[in-house]
Parts: structure tokens; C-alpha cells; sequence
């Protein structure tokens, strides 16, 4: 992947409306910023290298390079793509109660690998009203506070760089398919660093169909709900079509016809569901809501969710064959639409030439994939 | 100065030309001089101010230069003698009531002393105020060097009274603010007494109201005292011809032109070839004197700065005497002989009188030219104007800057006049989007906060420095918040008139004699127009950006930031640090991607230096004022502070 500077990351990513704010680019230097769900440029930058280029999800994304520096070979294309084992999982009894989203399988992992020293700190989304933040936590029993999905995209990774400055050396991140590729991209020292750190010890990746812009949220909003009253956001399965909110003060719902106009350009080519680069991935479970969806991909991970089960803060059973089956066509499903729409933007690079697209794939995958 | 009050009459003091004028009104036994702080007028009040209590004065900043004018004109209306002093544009500013003060007449002498700036060495207009003795009909004087800055400046006060008109009396900044030798006259004697007759026929120009109606009558006698002007400029000692009896060219010219012209035909060396017609009543002309001069040659060049005034005049007159003074040949700016913008100098007007006479015009050699370009294009340093270290408005706009960024709806600044004008340079990080007049920025942005149904969904903003929120601001601000305008006004307060020499403003507890003053707040003025009012320390980035950041998210009309921290060239500041200011060059990430010299290439305080040996910024601590804040924007924390005890 070749690496560029903060001048075409913002020709590549802002001018073309591609950033979903993931915070890849902020604290990293004093230029980029993230403020109420976007990312500015607060002054212009000369250089010609820069990590803001490097880590940027949205720049032109090598998934070549990617898959073959993390994961050793060429990428394939494969819908869910690394996985060693895809299971059924839910937090065990030793894993207090939370507020989470379906089977608090995150909390658990995460405050689990706090506990037993496998990372320093964990890299979290809390929400403030409407408005995702980041949150950079060194205590396992804090966890749980930041469970729940956001359904904004958030500058998450705005506290891994913060982290890394403050001298965390193995930091698990919690992120989503775009947070969780900008970490690749930053774990395969793109600057070729001397005595480089990534300071990542776990990411724990989760599934995602699609963000919202915070603002056009907050806008849609803003005659319906008071923001600071928000307790939980939902999109049940279908055919529900709805995204439902809890205020406290009973459920408001919106129809999904009126959240997906506000689905940022840059979720619309984006082709991972699953946080393909990430240790271990999770996601709702069609059908069971107490239960969450887990893939392990890495040795790692591996090793996690096993000592998790020991110490009884998993539960985890066989995934059955018709929801792994509806996993791999919904994930596979996502790919085709974000390459066709990244073909018809002009941001697919399917050959080695110059010109800075979104995506680079080979045309062989593009292929298969596309069926 | 205490020769300016005790200077016997007969000695010669080398004086600026400001001084010369407030020596002058004291010659004159003015009593009331009133002024708005401007450059190049500053110094007539300011010197006045010093005089004042020896001399019985009283003396004012007033608010802006229309009730300059009128708090001048009310001495005169009481029997006194009263002088109004701003710069070009505030003549604009006091204009409506000079209309109305021409018409009106007047009673003590009164006089309206405007400082043009030709060339805008210190404005961003080179506006014209010869222009309004014009329009509103009354006598104009221009002195053309240091000694008639003084003398004309006694024979104004006389000519008003025995008129009963205002007299405009105007200097150029290079009369103003340069020195010649100037020789005393007496100061009178006694303290005139002030009393208001107003009880008599209404017409009666000395015992009835004062006012410009009927105005049929008022404007007769207007012209009739302007024919009386005319009259009197015939034999005025301040008109001069210099030169041969019969010239091949006259030069007609007045003010600071009669120096460059001096000049030029000197540097000529055609003293025999070329006359001289200085003028120094320039509205109206004296007809039957320059109808003389006229009748010595058919070439006549006029040397004067920017618009065409004493030009229009002369080809006026010499339409109407075409069949005494025949067919003339005029050069000066319509023929392109001139310039038509920016200052005049011994320069062009050799260059101009070289090409009437067939003589060449070589001021500098052709090779020193040359080799003074080059050096100055390989050796000197960019110098790009700046705020000066230490100075609130660069963290001001830093954070304005920064809090526009984030909020990132393309929000703008409308702006006006003050040092905070370079807000539209890089000294200011280009914030400034509009810049007019006083006052103007928030009148621009009151309109700019009406278009939203019109699609402008831009966050609106203005700032506004403190002497100019009262000079003309809270009507602007009035309007905004009437009109319910979704606007952000940002009042960068720095306790003073900055920008001209701290003099003081109705915000301070002081006024122009050093007295004790109620001082008043623009926060509580703006809080009882019912705007919604924040105030910070501009020095403190963070909580400056967040307040920011939460007014532009507060969609509902005025919103008011006082930013609030005195300017770092104040008397009572300047030399005081509140930081130890330490920069550690190890640390320094320098051009590093993580920094790239955020300090020196962006934030660009001058007490910061890029060292290219080191390849890290430098404090320079000469300079450094201790202000602080490169502390907060430095991202490895290469850049410390400490706070002195």
C-alpha cells in the first residue's frame, strides 16, 4: 500500500464525502479533530507521509496487503473471511449483569482480558445523547457501562492514539469493520517505524450492516426524542423495519426508510461485515436474542474465548448451520453491493495503476464475489 | 511637551504636525476639543489632553465621531471656541450631523480638523474628506507645511466666527506625522465664559434655536457666507505664488503636494520654468487669484492626492473665464499625468513635470535601482503583517478559527477595523471573511443571520473590538437581536483603543484627562439587550473553543462571547509575563509527522523561531511576552509554562 500525506487524505477521503469519522487520523498530530461525529482538518499539513494517510480506512484500502501481512496469504474474498470457528456464545455467570445488546459476549471478553492482564486498557464508544465518544478504560468493571450499539459512526479510535501517547502497550480495541481496519493498518507499520508499537493487544471486532450520520440523526431526531434521555437504540431483525428507541419514558420508533437516507457515503463501499481483521468478531444472533454471534479468527482469539469458557464469564454452544448459512449470505450480500457502488463511483482499483481509488481488489476476487 | 504650553512666543520647536495643530487651537483659546481615536489624528487630542489642565481645557474621547462633532459644536453654540479631530473616515461617520451643523451655522469659532491617510498607510480606505466641505458647503482650509499646521489652524477659529460657519481644516498623514520647525505665537489670556442664548427670534443667528431650518433661508445664508469665504481667500496670506513671472508650467497644488512639488522642481532644477500656486483655502478657490495665475502660461499641472478636487475646480473656473484666460493645456491625474491612487511623492511629480518640460526625471540611477531590487529580493526577510507576541487576538482567532473547523458548516467572521482587521491575513489564520467599517461587522452579520430561509445554513459570526462596540456595534447589535438574526458576536475586549494608543473608551474607568469614569460593561449592555452572553480568557484555548462550540450549536438569534484579556502592548502590562515560557528542543517533534511545526508554521507567534540547525522551534525570550498559550497548542509538551509568583 502506498502511503500518502494529510493533502490527499483529504482529496481521497473529506472532499469525497468518504470519512465515517472512525477516528483513525485524530490525536494523532494537532491537525485532525473529531467534534459532534465528524472529523475536521483544523489547519493545512505539507507533508508528503503521513499516519493519518496510513491509517485511514477510507484511503485506497490494499486487500491484498491487508490479508497478506496480518493474515499471510492473498485475500480471497471469502464472505466472512478469516475464521477458525463460528460459535453461539453469551456472557457467563461470572460476568456481572450490563446493559447489553443481545448476549453482552463483548463485555465479557473485554473485561475478562482486563482482568487477567492481557490488555492494559480497552478501547470503548460511550454516547453522550446522541453523540458517540470515545472512551479509553484501564478498569475491568467499567466495561459493561459502555455496552450497547451506538448505530453512529464514532471516533472511537481517537482513543487508541490517545492511549498509545499516554504509553498503553497492548490496548484491546472494541471497533467496528472500519475501526477495526484502520487498526490493521496501523498494526502493519505502514511508515516503516523504527521501533514501532502499535500498542494493540486484543481487537474484539463487531458486525455492521450500515452507521448513521450522527448530525442528520440528531437533525431527524430532534423533534422526536430529547437526546440526553436516550437509553438504548435497537434495529430489530426483520422484517421489523424499524429502528426502535428506548427514552426511558417509553419506545419511539423510526421506520428504517427514513434512517437509511442518513447512511454515510462511506458505509455505503464499505465491503466487511464482519470486522474481517479483527481477533474475534461478534454480532447478533438471528432468532436469539440472548445470544450473540462469535467468530475466532487468530490464535489469539482463540485462546481468549477458551480461558473465557474455563473461567465460566462464555458460554458458548455450535453455531447451527442455517444461521451460519444466512451469515455468509448477508456478509457476502454487503461486498457485492459495496463493490458494485464503488465501481460506479470510480474508487475500485482492480489493477495496479497509479490513480488513488477507495478499494483495491483483484479482478479475479472482484469476480468471484460479484458471482 | 511642556514647551507645547510654556514655549515663549518667537521660539522655533521642531514639531510633528499634529503638535503643531493642537498648538495651534491653543493659540487659538479653543476650549472644547473633542475626537475619536484614528490614525493619523491621534496625537491632536492626546496632546490637547496634556495641555488640557494648564490650560483650562476640556477634552474627550468621545464615543464615536459624530458625537465628537456635536460635543464640539456645542461649545461653539455656547459662545466658545470648539474643535472636532478624527481621521477620513470618521468624517463619514459624523456626516449627517456636519450636514446639518453646515446648515445650522455656528457661534464660537468651530472648527472640523479631518486627517486623510493618502496611500492608507494606517486604513484599509483612502477615503477623501475635502469631498464633504463640498457637499455641505462650507469654507476648506489645507495648510502646506509644519508652521501653517499652526497658524492656519488660529486663522480657522477667526474665519468661523466671522462667517458663523464650521471651517474644515485637513491635514494628510505626512503633515501629521511628520516633523518641521515650527515658530510660537502668544496663547491668549483669561477663561472665556460659556452661556447658551436661545431665547431670541428664531431666526436670529445669535439669541434662536440652532438648527438648518426653514431651509430655504439657512441654505441662502450658507451661500451667502461662502461668497464672503471667497472674498477673503483673495488676499489670504496662506495662498502663494513662488516662481518665474512668466512659467512655462503652473503647478496648482495644496497640503503635503506643496512639499513634493517643492521637491520635485528642485530636483528638476527648473525653479526659472515652473511656478508655483500653492493654495491654502481649497473650498472655494479664490477665483480672481488663480484667474491671475492662469493668465501666466496655457500649461497648467495639478498636484494633488487621490480624487480629483482641486482639478475639478480649476477646469470649473476655467470654463467660465474661457474668454479671459483662453484655451489651457491641464495635466495631472485625468490626463494620466498622475496617478489616480495612492500617495503622491517628489517622484511622480518630477516624473510629471520631466515629461511637460521634455527634461528627464532620473530620482534614483538606473543601476542603484537595479541592485537595490535585487539585494531586497535575495536578502530580505518576509515580513508579512502580524498581531505582536503575545497578543489576545491571535488566540482569539485561534480558537475562532478552530471552533469553526470542528463545527465544520463552513461558518465565516464578518469583521471591521481594529488590529483584529488582520484576522483576514494568516497573522489571523484568514478568519476575517468580510471587512468594512466600524462597527460594520456585526451589521453584515445581522443581515447574514437572515438569510437562512433563503438556503444559508452557514454559521454566522462577527467580531468587534471593544472602543468600537460603543463607537457604532450596539446599533448593529440592536438590530440583531430585534430581528431575532442568528448571529454570534465575538467582542474581543483588550480594555482600550489597541490599535491607536490605548486612549480610552466608555468601557474603562478613565477618561481622556486621566479622570476616574463610570466605566461601562459591553457584557451587561449586551445581557439588557437580552442577548445570550459568555465570557473567557481568550489565553484559555480549551474553555474559549468549547464555549464556542456551544454557542454555534445554540441555533436561537444573538449570541455575545466577551473574549477578555488586555493587550499585551498596554501600559499596564506591557513587560509583565505570566508565564515562564520553556521549550525543550529534544522533545520538540519539529517537522515530524505528529507536528510539522504546528508553532512556527501555523500558530506563527514572533517569539517563536524556527532554528534550522536544530531542526526544532526556539523561544525567543526577548521577545516572549509570557502569554502562555503556544503551551496549550504544543502537541508533544515540548513547549512548557510555569506561572511567575
Amino acid at each position: 500500500m502506498q502511503v500518502f500525506g494529510p493533502n490527499e487524505l483529504v482529496d481521497d477521503v473529506l472532499k469525497r464525502d468518504f470519512c465515517i469519522g472512525c477516528g483513525a487520523c485524530v490525536n494523532l498530530c494537532p491537525y485532525f479533530r473529531s467534534y459532534y461525529g465528524k472529523t475536521a482538518m483544523l489547519f493545512p499539513c505539507t507533508l508528503s507521509q503521513g499516519q493519518c494517510f496510513a491509517y485511514c480506512p477510507k484511503v485506497e484500502v490494499d486487500l491484498d496487503a491487508l490479508s497478506s501481512g496480518l493474515l499471510g496469504s492473498a485475500y480471497d474474498g471469502s464472505p466472512l473471511g478469516g475464521v477458525q470457528e463460528v460459535l453461539a456464545s453469551r456472557a457467563g455467570e461470572k460476568t456481572g449483569p450490563g446493559p447489553f445488546q443481545a448476549g453482552g459476549t463483548v463485555s465479557a471478553l473485554v473485561s475478562f482480558a482486563l482482568q487477567t492482564g492481557r490488555i492494559d486498557a480497552a478501547v470503548l464508544t460511550d454516547r453522550e445523547g446522541l453523540i458517540p465518544v470515545p472512551r479509553l478504560v484501564t478498569e475491568a468493571s467499567e466495561v459493561a457501562t459502555y455496552a450497547t450499539s451506538k448505530f453512529t459512526a464514532a471516533p472511537t479510535l481517537a482513543a487508541l492514539n490517545q492511549g498509545r501517547r499516554d504509553g498503553h502497550t497492548r490496548m484491546g480495541v472494541v471497533g467496528t469493520p472500519c475501526q477495526v481496519t484502520a487498526v490493521a493498518q496501523m498494526r502493519l507499520n505502514p511508515l516503516d517505524k523504527k521501533d514501532f508499537q502499535d500498542g494493540v493487544g486484543l481487537v474484539v471486532g463487531l458486525f455492521c450492516t450500515w452507521a448513521v450520520d450522527t448530525r442528520r440523526l440528531a437533525a431527524l431526531l430532534s423533534e422526536r426524542v430529547d437526546p440526553r434521555g436516550i437509553r438504548k437504540m435497537d434495529m430489530p431483525p426483520p422484517p421489523s423495519e424499524l429502528m426502535v428507541i428506548d427514552t426511558g419514558r417509553g419506545k419511539v420508533e423510526i421506520p428504517l426508510d427514513e434512517i437509511r437516507p442518513l447512511v454515510p457515503q462511506g458505509c455505503q463501499i464499505c465491503p466487511d461485515m464482519t470486522s474481517e481483521w479483527a481477533d474475534v468478531s461478534v454480532g447478533v444472533m438471528e432468532g436469539t436474542p440472548e445470544w450473540n454471534t462469535l467468530i475466532v479468527r487468530t490464535e489469539k482469539g482463540r485462546e481468549l474465548v477458551e480461558e473465557a469458557r474455563q473461567e465460566g464469564v462464555l458460554v458458548t454452544e455450535a453455531m447451527p448451520e442455517t444461521n451460519l448459512g444466512r451469515l455468509r449470505t448477508a456478509s457476502l450480500n454487503k461486498k457485492k453491493r459495496a463493490l458494485v457502488r464503488a465501481r460506479e463511483k470510480g474508487v475500485l482499483n482492480t489493477s495496479d495503476d497509479g490513480s488513488r481509488s477507495a478499494l483495491r481488489v483483484r479482478d479475479e476476487v472482484l469476480k468471484r464475489i460479484l458471482g | 511637551m511642556s514647551h507645547l504650553v510654556d514655549g515663549e512666543p518667537g521660539s522655533r520647536h521642531l514639531m510633528m504636525g499634529n503638535e503643531a495643530i493642537a498648538r495651534g487651537a491653543l493659540e487659538a483659546g479653543v476650549s472644547v476639543a473633542a475626537g475619536y481615536p484614528g490614525t493619523p489624528s491621534s496625537e491632536i487630542i492626546e496632546t490637547l489632553a496634556k495641555a488640557a489642565e494648564a490650560r483650562g481645557l476640556y477634552v474627550e474621547w468621545s464615543t464615536n465621531e459624530k458625537v465628537a462633532l456635536e460635543v464640539a459644536a456645542a461649545a461653539s453654540f455656547a459662545g466658545l471656541r470648539g474643535l472636532a479631530v478624527m481621521k477620513q473616515n470618521g468624517v463619514n461617520v459624523a456626516s449627517d450631523f456636519l450636514l446639518h451643523l453646515a446648515g445650522s451655522g455656528t457661534r464660537g469659532g468651530m472648527v472640523l480638523i479631518p486627517c486623510d491617510d493618502p496611500g492608507a498607510l494606517s486604513s484599509i480606505n483612502e477615503g477623501e474628506s475635502r469631498h464633504f466641505a463640498r457637499l455641505v458647503e462650507v469654507p476648506l482650509l489645507e495648510p502646506g507645511d509644519f508652521q501653517e499646521a499652526k497658524d492656519m489652524v488660529k486663522w480657522a477659529f477667526e474665519l468661523s466666527e466671522e462667517l458663523q460657519s464650521l471651517v474644515m481644516l485637513r491635514s494628510v498623514t505626512r503633515l501629521s506625522h511628520a516633523s518641521g520647525d515650527v515658530t510660537f505665537g502668544a496663547l491668549p489670556e483669561g477663561q472665556p465664559q460659556a452661556a447658551f442664548h436661545c431665547d431670541g427670534f428664531v431666526l436670529d443667528a445669535n439669541e434662536g434655536a440652532v438648527m438648518s431650518a426653514p431651509v430655504d433661508y439657512k441654505h441662502g445664508q450658507q451661500h451667502d457666507k461662502l461668497k464672503k469665504a471667497e472674498a477673503l481667500f483673495e488676499t489670504c496670506p496662506f495662498n502663494t505664488y513662488t516662481g518665474p513671472e512668466k512659467p512655462e508650467v503652473l503647478v496648482i497644488t495644496s497640503s503635503a503636494c506643496n512639499l513634493y512639488s517643492r521637491e520635485a522642481i528642485k530636483l528638476l532644477d527648473v525653479e526659472g520654468r515652473v511656478g508655483l500656486l500653492k493654495l491654502g483655502t481649497t473650498w472655494p478657490i479664490p477665483p480672481r487669484l488663480v484667474e491671475k495665475h492662469l493668465g501666466l502660461t496655457d500649461k497648467v499641472l495639478i498636484v494633488e492626492e487621490v480624487v480629483c478636487f482641486l482639478e475639478d475646480q480649476v477646469k470649473i473656473l476655467t470654463a467660465e473665464l474661457g474668454a479671459q484666460v483662453g484655451v489651457k493645456t491641464f495635466f495631472g491625474k485625468r490626463d494620466g499625468s498622475l496617478p489616480m491612487v495612492g500617495e503622491m511623492n517628489p517622484d511622480h511629480v518630477a516624473a510629471a513635470l520631466a515629461k511637460i518640460l521634455g527634461v528627464q526625471a532620473e530620482s534614483v540611477p538606473e543601476e542603484y535601482a537595479g541592485r537595490a531590487q535585487e539585494a531586497g529580493f535575495v536578502g530580505a526577510p518576509g515580513r508579512e503583517l502580524t498581531f505582536c507576541p503575545g497578543c489576545p487576538h491571535r488566540a482569539s482567532f485561534w480558537s475562532i478559527h478552530n471552533a469553526l473547523e470542528l463545527d465544520n458548516r463552513k461558518g465565516f467572521v464578518c469583521g471591521d477595523i481594529g488590529c483584529y482587521t488582520m484576522g483576514v491575513l494568516p497573522a489571523g489564520f484568514s478568519t476575517l471573511k468580510t471587512v468594512h467599517a466600524m462597527g460594520s461587522g456585526t451589521g453584515v452579520a445581522s443581515g447574514f443571520g437572515k438569510l437562512g430561509p433563503f438556503g444559508l445554513d452557514q454559521p454566522v459570526l462577527s467580531v468587534c473590538g471593544d472602543s468600537t462596540f460603543f463607537h457604532s456595534a450596539i446599533p448593529a447589535l440592536i438590530n440583531a437581536v430585534h430581528h431575532k438574526s442568528d448571529i454570534t458576536m465575538v467582542l474581543l475586549d483588550n480594555s482600550g483603543t489597541g490599535m491607536t494608543g490605548f486612549q480610552p473608551h466608555p468601557g474603562l474607568p478613565r477618561d481622556a484627562l486621566g479622570e476616574d469614569a463610570p466605566a461601562i460593561d459591553p457584557a451587561e449592555v449586551c445581557r439588557a439587550m437580552g442577548a445570550r452572553v459568555e465570557i473567557a480568557d481568550p489565553f484559555d484555548i480549551e474553555t474559549t473553543q468549547q464555549v464556542l462550540l456551544d454557542l454555534l450549536q445554540d441555533r436561537k438569534g444573538v449570541k455575545v462571547l466577551v473574549l477578555r484579556q488586555i493587550c499585551a502592548l498596554s501600559p499596564e502590562k506591557k513587560g509583565k509575563k505570566l508565564y515562564e515560557m520553556t521549550l525543550d528542543q529534544e522533545v520538540c517533534v519539529g517537522e515530524n509527522c505528529g507536528c510539522n511545526r504546528l508553532c512556527t508554521r501555523i500558530f506563527r507567534c514572533p517569539g517563536l523561531v524556527w532554528d534550522h540547525e536544530k531542526q526544532a522551534a526556539r523561544l525567543d525570550e526577548v521577545i516572549c511576552t509570557g502569554c502562555g498559550v503556544c503551551a496549550s497548542i504544543c502537541p508533544s509538551g515540548a513547549i512548557q509554562r510555569r506561572e511567575v509568583a
